[in-house]
């Protein structure tokens, strides 16, 4: 039954040969790239596939080279040209040589490139999601919450170590008024394949904080160009569209928006421009509060102005009514008190007439007092010296009488003290010893001393005796004592 | 924590200085409450521009709060 035996490069050459005769020039072929690697020496090996129109199974594969040299002109031509990298997962119109090896088998070699299929291509696809997020209607509904009169607490989605970040946050801290934010970064790959699952799941943890955030900034800072075909994803903008803050995006790129900004609440080009809206945000706010409060205080100074005014006027026509009243009443009170003073001095009048007349009464009532008391001054003394003159009178009787009296008497002792005088003298002659003893008496002495009785004396003794003429002594020879 | 009250204090603040700005404006103001609304008004500015400048001990917490519980 076996006809032929073939040895198997036998089989692989006849393979080689017909393909050769069957793709005598190069072909365009569309297909995905499934795989993408570069060797050292700068050829480019890739695995290109096609999935079925509406699901992702694999109908096709081939494996596809790149040789270097026209690698190194393919790859910025492509890059250059769609503003995304020539990389897995985008679909390439390239022009290809079928070709067959006997070891390696069969391959197709990538001659050229042609980028207007991809950028139609990523555009379709670009189309297809948003029409189909309006389609669902959700495209605008982050849009359509309200961004915080304030937008201060933000969440901040980046890549730490992306150098728009810090720009970003130093642009915020640093803003010349001085607005104080409150950040939070979620770090997430921005670029990528993983992209899409490490937003999301940045997103979810803001979620976690909904209530506190006022909005989401989604930044990306400079770097390459390309691969924002991350952001062109379907389930990302869907849950952009269903996120309950608002998303502010400043993804870096210049030319067409990705449906991540087109979701966004607000689709900024850069992270620069994304902190400058916000400062922006609250400037506008502190403008607005500083305005109100002018013209707050301009009104109440205006207010005050005019109640002073109001006032001023009010002063000035009252005034007027206020002077005139005073001179009303000025007129009343002076004609009051010209009456009053009339009034007065008539009573004046009449009091010091009054006066006047009860001086005059006075005085001549005095003088009648001052003569009567004259009078009977004078009287009295009148009366007085004739009294006086009496009694002197009669004291000089009473005298004169008194002396010749006593001279009388004086007299009368006069005489009767010299007769006794005489009497005296007449008695004293006859008393004198010499007489008495001429009479017969004598005088006996003892011891020289008159012996009137005889108590001194003693038997013996020897006694003297004294008579008129001679003397004689004598002895005692009896005693008679006289009881 | 309630959505509604987010930014709450800046927005009452605002609306209640227009408010009282509207009155001013249409003469409906009392002389009489004239200082208490001027210091209201005054009050008001001051709270609005202290929040804007400054941080605050509450809000710190809880971004600090964030750290620990998000790796």
């Amino acid at each position: 039954m076996i006809n032929e035996q073939l040895k198997l490069s036998e089989l692989n050459g006849r393979v080689k040969k017909a393909i050769s005769e069957t793709f005598t020039t190069p072909t365009w072929v569309i297909a995905e790239i499934s795989e993408l690697k570069m060797n050292r020496n700068g050829h480019c090996y890739l695995v290109l596939i096609e999935k079925e129109t509406n699901g992702d199974a694999i109908v096709a594969q081939a494996k596809a080279t790149i040789w270097s040299y026209t690698f190194r002109m393919l790859k910025p031509y492509f890059e250059s040209t769609t503003g995304q990298p020539l990389t897995e997962g985008i679909k390439v119109l390239v022009s290809v040589s079928v070709e067959f090896h006997e070891l390696y088998g069969y391959s197709l070699n990538i001659r050229d490139i042609d980028p207007t299929y991809t950028l139609g291509d990523m555009a379709r696809r670009r189309k297809e999601i948003i029409s189909r997020l309006q389609r669902e209607g959700v495209a605008d509904m982050n849009k359509e919450l309200t961004l915080p009169l304030v937008p201060q607490k933000i969440a901040i989605i980046s890549s730490e170590t992306a150098a728009g970040y810090q720009d970003f946050i130093d642009q915020l801290i640093k803003n010349p008024a001085g607005y104080h934010f409150h950040i939070k970064l979620f770090p997430a790959i921005m670029q990528g394949n993983q992209a899409e699952t490490s937003i999301i799941g940045a997103l979810e943890q803001i979620y976690l904080y909904e209530n506190f955030f006022d909005a989401v900034v989604i930044i990306r800072g400079g770097g390459s160009q390309a691969d924002l075909s991350c952001f062109d994803n379907y389930n990302l903008a869907y849950f952009i569209t269903q996120f309950p803050l608002p998303v502010i995006t400043g993804i870096g790129h210049e030319k067409d928006d990705s449906i991540v900004d087109l979701v966004a609440h607000t689709r900024l080009k850069t992270p620069t421009a994304v902190a400058e809206f916000l400062i922006s945000g609250i400037t506008q706010f502190d403008i607005r509060l500083n305005e109100l409060k002018n013209r707050f205080f301009q009104g109440t100074d205006e207010l005050i102005k005019i109640l002073k005014t109001d006032i001023e006027q009010l002063t000035r026509t009252v005034i007027p009514i206020i002077k005139e009243k005073i001179v009303s009443e000025n007129s009343h009170l002076n004609k009051t008190i010209w009456k009053f003073d009339n009034r007065l001095k008539l009573f004046i009048q009449n009091q010091s007439y009054l006066l006047a007349r009860t001086e005059r009464s006075l005085k001549s009532e005095f003088k009648n007092f001052a003569q009567i008391q004259l009078r009977i001054l004078e009287r009295s003394t009148q009366a007085l010296s004739v009294n006086l003159h009496r009694i002197t009178l009669t004291n000089k009787e009473l005298l004169k009488r008194k002396i010749q009296r006593s001279e009388k008497s004086v007299q009368n002792i006069l005489s009767e003290n010299l007769h006794y005088l005489e009497l005296s003298k007449q008695k004293a002659i006859l008393m004198d010893p010499a007489k008495v003893l001429a009479r017969g008496y004598s005088i006996t002495t003892y011891n020289g001393r008159a012996l009137k009785d005889t108590d001194r004396l003693t038997i013996n003794a020897l006694i003297e005796t004294k008579l008129y003429k001679g003397n004689l002594t004598s002895e005692v020879k009896t005693i008679h004592k006289e009881v | 924590m309630n959505t509604s009250k987010k930014n709450t204090s800046y927005k009452e603040a605002i609306t209640e200085i227009e408010e009282i700005l509207k009155q001013l404006e249409n003469n409906e103001l009392d002389v009489d409450e004239l200082s208490e609304k001027v210091k209201r008004v005054s009050q008001l500015v001051t709270l609005c521009k202290e929040k804007l400048h400054n941080t605050e001990q509450e809000i710190d917490k809880i971004l600090k709060e964030m750290d620990t519980s998000y790796q």
